[in-house]
């Protein structure tokens, strides 16, 4: 048994399985970065963020044979932007003036049934192939084959989440942003529209989604229900890494789309979900805060 | 500059504040005093629109802000630094001043000198000069009162409300709030000031008013309040 582990770890399919469990999980990060986005400036989320990351996918297939695939991703980040405002302003403002719980929750997953409704009566319910923008021949390091598709997802999430970061760190936007989160009250003080910022986290959340949704596309199939799982395995990766750490639910990220292409592969595919599932229970019953969170999952 | 009339205003069905009315010339300094509960918070969150007004007007430099949220009342020129600090935690003592002057940095008030305006505000307050790069979150009690001055300042306010500078500290930081306002003063800076030391708020200030259950009891100029057997005996006993 340890044998044969051991003659695992050195053998070239453990190294690629590993590969497209980072590539899986940098997109469950993604998602899950995006429900955090929105947790912190609002302590709510949107729990239609698959569906945000479908029509991202969507509406770059549709854009990409006009241009390219890469002009076709500022297309997509504006739809993303447009499309977590209307979420935003139809499902959240009003539960938030409210102080309903019960109210964003039923709110987010009814505009997402929506939207996937929208989508399979607009692209149709079968799946599409989506054109990959660069040669799908694996790459090959040390006899360990690995998709450019996979090399473009994982440094794609990574730029997005580091520009995201930089972009509260340093510009006084980001600032105000970081402030809403802090102290939604003490933020409006400063003259800060804190109304404003929790639409554009919300914005911002759609956007990182519907970029995730084209990165994905071209290693997956593309079709209105492609978002639904997505979304809540996600949602599991933000509640191991905690929603209010950034770094948190990539690693909870990363960690889900390993365990799940290794357990695919060496027991089977049709117990894949189990691991991440047991991980998530695990979480919520040891750490409910999240493995890297503070105390926020009690809210939700 | 800023004159409040007959303001009513609480929390939800609850009313705390019953037809306030009060002035704050420009240039003055004005305090409001009272004791626990009075409603000396309730008030300023009024003016500041933390909460919105059931009645009454709220004129700032000629205009009525009332009902108006609260970063609009700021965007024209009300700063608030509120009970309890609130600071930002998780932001630096530098991001917390640069949010300050928001307005100023986003166009919706004369941008000026942001940057010099930092450096003034820490050689006010030269403990936060120290700090600068330390989140806000890991200061003591009053370094973070002395953030909170400092951050309602970047404003450049027309106004600046202040709630109990002072609540909290040690008696020599307490001292130190003081001669700040004073010197806040001499710079003609518009105050309106909320204080439990009510003689040394009186002391300081040109103006007072006495807050009682939602509604002004006395007021007049500070020396004569000070003087006030009444005042005196109901606030200046335990606190002087
Ligand atoms: N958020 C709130 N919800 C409901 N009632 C409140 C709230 N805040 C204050 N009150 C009530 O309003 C009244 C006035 O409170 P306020 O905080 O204005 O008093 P204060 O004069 O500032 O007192 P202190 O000197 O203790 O700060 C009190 O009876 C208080 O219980
Ligand atoms: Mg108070």
């Amino acid at each position: 048994m340890f044998e044969y582990l051991l003659s695992q770890l050195v053998s070239p399919v453990f190294w690629q399985l590993i590969a497209s469990g980072v590539a899986v999980g940098m997109i469950y990060g993604v998602i899950a970065f995006g429900y955090q986005l929105t947790f912190a400036t609002s302590k709510t989320l949107n729990f239609g963020q698959g569906e945000a990351l479908m029509l991202g996918a969507l509406v770059g297939l549709t854009v990409a044979p006009y241009t390219s695939y890469w002009l076709m991703l500022p297309v997509v980040a504006a739809f993303g932007l447009l499309q977590g405002s209307v979420v935003e302003r139809l499902g959240v403002r009003q539960a938030i003036k409210i102080k309903s719980e019960a109210g964003w929750i039923m709110a987010t997953i009814a505009l997402g049934i929506i939207f996937k409704n929208l989508a399979e009566n607009i692209w149709g319910r079968d799946d599409l192939k989506f054109p990959p923008p660069i040669s799908e021949k694996p790459l090959s390091f040390h006899g360990v084959n690995v998709l450019p598709m996979e090399l473009v997802i994982v440094a794609g999430a990574i730029i997005m989440m580091l520009l995201i970061e930089l972009f509260n760190r340093r510009s006084i936007y980001g600032k105000a942003v970081v402030a809403t989160s802090n102290d939604r009250d003490a933020a409006g003080l400063m003259g800060i529209n804190t109304g404003l910022v929790i639409t554009f986290s919300y914005a911002l959340s759609s956007l990182t989604a519907a970029i995730a949704g084209v990165l994905v596309a071209p290693v997956t199939l593309t079709g209105a229900t492609m978002g639904s799982a997505l979304g809540l395995k996600a949602f599991a990766v933000a509640i191991i890494g905690g929603l209010s750490s950034g770094f948190g639910v990539v690693v909870g990220g990363l960690i889900l789309g390993i365990t799940e292409t290794l357990t695919g592969y060496y027991f089977s595919t049709g117990y894949k979900d189990v691991p991440g599932l047991l991980l998530l229970l695990a979480v919520l019953s040891i750490k409910p805060s999240g493995l890297f969170g503070k105390s926020a999952i009690k809210k939700v | 500059m800023l004159q409040v009339e007959n303001l009513i205003a609480g929390y939800g069905k609850v009313q705390v504040l019953q037809s306030i009315s009060l002035n704050v010339a420009k240039g003055q300094l004005v305090t409001l005093i009272g004791s626990n509960g009075a409603g000396k918070t309730t008030t300023l969150r009024a003016i500041s629109g933390m909460i919105t007004p059931e009645s009454g007007t709220i004129m700032l430099g000629g205009d009525n802000i009332a009902g108006l949220s609260t970063h609009q009342i700021t965007r024209r020129g009300m700063a608030h630094s509120p009970e309890g600090r609130r600071v930002f935690p998780t932001l630096t003592v530098a991001d917390n001043l640069e949010l300050g002057a928001f307005p100023r940095l986003t166009g919706a008030r004369p941008r000026g000198e942001v940057k010099a305006d930092i450096e003034r505000m820490i050689a006010l307050f030269p403990r936060l000069g120290e700090r600068r790069q330390q989140l806000a979150g890991t200061l003591s009690g009053g370094e973070q009162q002395m953030l909170a001055m400092a951050r309602a300042l970047m404003l450049q306010p027309e106004v600046l409300l202040l709630d109990e500078p002072s609540m909290g500290l040690a008696p020599r930081l307490v001292e130190e709030v003081f001669s700040t306002i004073a010197r806040l003063k001499r710079e003609k800076i518009t105050m309106l000031l909320v204080e439990q030391f009510a003689a040394a708020a009186l002391d300081v200030a040109d103006y007072g008013y006495v807050l009682e259950n939602g509604r002004i009891s006395v007021h007049g100029p500070a020396a004569e309040l000070k003087a006030s057997p009444a005042v005196r005996a109901a606030y200046l006993g335990a606190a002087h």
